[in-house]
């Protein structure tokens, strides 16, 4: 005789797999001696007795109330890291398209102080600010002989309402990393100690997960962001890829180019073991993580 | 509207090509933005192969797909449950669909889904697994398989050893990127079909190009 708990109750079968009986689990025990559990092969019997339409509306409401319990439970700390990550790449490619418009649309009215600012952030709020006279004498430009569009009060205001609105993105964009620094350093303060909050952030993105990232190995976080170059590698034997996203980390960039692949391998190495940690709770190394690979190249 | 050759799928010729639906389970409601077309006093759903592999298979002449009005079936990989709907539109009343998907994004849009269809139950759990979610199925009738998985031909067989009734039918639509990137399509599905083989009878198998690239479905028997 068998004992079976499923999600519709506890239920008694013979040893032809017969269903007896329905009831809680105590009283079966106490009502048949000797009920085992079904193996492996007795389980496929047992299933089939539920292949009943009269059983469909309760595997239906069951599994329904189990399985918002189980998405309502999903939702953990790097969640709302991916969410925000990929908020702030949208916010900056929205960002670029606005500073191009800006730029056109500013330089047919004053062309000179456009071309002699690169910063995008401080030219959207100095031509709000300041006039295009006022502008053109601290350039040291000649007002009588420039190129610009004399636009009335309206059509300029109109450019600076986007000027203002640009700015207000950019600020933006600011909380928005801020918000995710505070996030991570909750989450995973080891992972942004070898990475930084960008990096890391498009690490667990890019893997899906924080714990999508620790099941990896760390030749493979070596190459996140390096996948076209990767497959090309495999399928077609091009030379093969040194990193993808750590391309941008400061360690990086300090370093000579001879050493750019054996320094993004032991950081690949480090921001495994980092994530690891970070995943199962434990007490914060990254500092010590860090110093390793920086006293290695530096 | 005609009756194709399956049970509770219709086709429509719109000048050269072929168009599927399914009867709408639930009157009024899309699933995904589909067509809906009223005849006869009763609405058909449209029936995108590009986004659904089994319509993409009937349009490429398969055979048969094993589907009964009565059946029992384990759908894994459901995702938001586009082609699922039209699954639970096949067994209507008759039937039932166990849906399941290892994203809760996904099984999210599929519990809303199942809000409507009565006759399909949503389970978030991971297909290589099948030992976490017996105790939430019957045995099934018939296994449908879209995971895109290294390993997708163990789940397949795993799932059709613990669940599927002998002599139910199965179907697998499987990816050879998702399989090994570096290796031909071909060499990949003559790799699964061997692996498919050792366990199941296969009934028939299609390539479903043009819907989708490098992708073959095969439709099994369990012996």
């Amino acid at each position: 005789m068998y004992i079976f708990k499923n999600i519709l109750g506890s239920f008694v079968f013979d040893d032809q797999f017969r269903l007896v009986e329905k009831g809680a689990e105590k009283d079966l025990h106490k009502k048949h001696n000797d009920l085992k559990e079904p193996s492996e092969e007795a389980l496929f019997e047992v299933l089939l007795a539920f292949k009943e339409h009269r059983f469909f509306d309760e595997f239906h409401d069951k599994n329904l109330t189990i399985t918002k319990k189980a998405i309502k439970e999903s939702a953990k700390g790097d969640i709302l890291i991916i969410q925000t990550i990929k908020n702030i790449e949208d916010i900056d490619k929205i960002n670029s398209t606005l500073i191009k418009d800006l730029r056109e649309w500013y330089e047919i009215y004053n062309p000179e102080f456009s071309r002699s600012i690169s910063n995008n952030e401080r030219f959207a709020e100095l031509i709000v600010s300041k006039s295009k006279h006022e502008l053109l004498k601290e350039i040291g430009a000649d007002e009588t002989h420039t190129m610009g569009a004399d636009l009335s009060k309206e059509d300029v205001d109109a450019i600076k309402n986007l000027a203002k609105r640009l700015n207000e993105m950019l600020v933006f964009k600011k909380e928005q990393e801020e918000y995710l620094g505070t996030l991570m350093k909750k989450e995973c303060p080891n992972i942004i100690e070898m990475t930084g909050v960008l990096i890391g952030a498009k690490m667990i993105e890019h893997a899906g997960s924080l714990k999508r990232l620790t099941e990896m190995p760390a030749s493979t976080i070596q190459l996140l962001g390096a996948e076209k170059a990767l497959f090309r590698h495999m399928k077609t034997g091009a030379r093969s890829p040194k990193y993808g996203l750590l391309f941008q980390h400061p360690l990086i960039s300090r370093i000579g180019k001879d050493q750019h692949g054996r320094a993004a391998r032991a950081l690949a190495d480090k921001i495994s073991l980092a994530s690891k940690i970070d995943y199962f709770k434990g007490e914060f190394i990254g500092d010590k993580l860090r110093k390793e690979v920086e006293d290695k190249f530096i | 509207m005609n009756p194709s050759r399956f049970k509770g799928i219709y086709e429509q010729r719109k000048k050269d090509r072929m168009k599927l639906f399914t009867v709408n389970l639930v009157p009024g409601k899309k699933v995904y933005e589909e067509r809906l077309v009223k005849e006869d006093g009763k609405e058909f759903r449209e029936w995108d192969p590009k986004r659904s592999k089994l319509a993409a298979s009937i349009l490429n002449g398969i055979s048969q797909i094993g589907i009964k009005e009565t059946d029992v079936i384990l759908y894994l990989g459901s995702s938001t449950g586009t082609t699922c709907s039209h699954v639970s539109d096949i067994v209507a009343r008759q039937g039932f669909v166990f849906a399941l998907d290892f994203a809760p994004r996904v099984v999210r849009e599929l519990a809303f889904l199942c809000e409507d269809r009565t006759n399909m139950a949503p389970i978030l759990a991971n297909a290589a697994s099948p030992k976490e979610y017996s105790h939430r199925i019957s045995q099934v009738d018939y296994v449908y398989q879209d995971i895109a998985q290294k390993n997708q031909a163990e789940i397949f067989l795993k799932n059709c050893r613990l669940f599927l009734k002998k002599g139910g039918f199965a179907f697998i639509a499987v990816k050879a990127r998702s399989i090994d990137v570096t290796k031909k399509p071909s060499v990949v599905f003559k790799e699964v079909r061997a692996k498919l083989e050792k366990e199941l009878v296969i009934v028939d198998s299609r390539d479903i190009a043009p819907y989708q690239l490098d992708h073959m479905v095969f439709l099994c028997k369990k012996r």
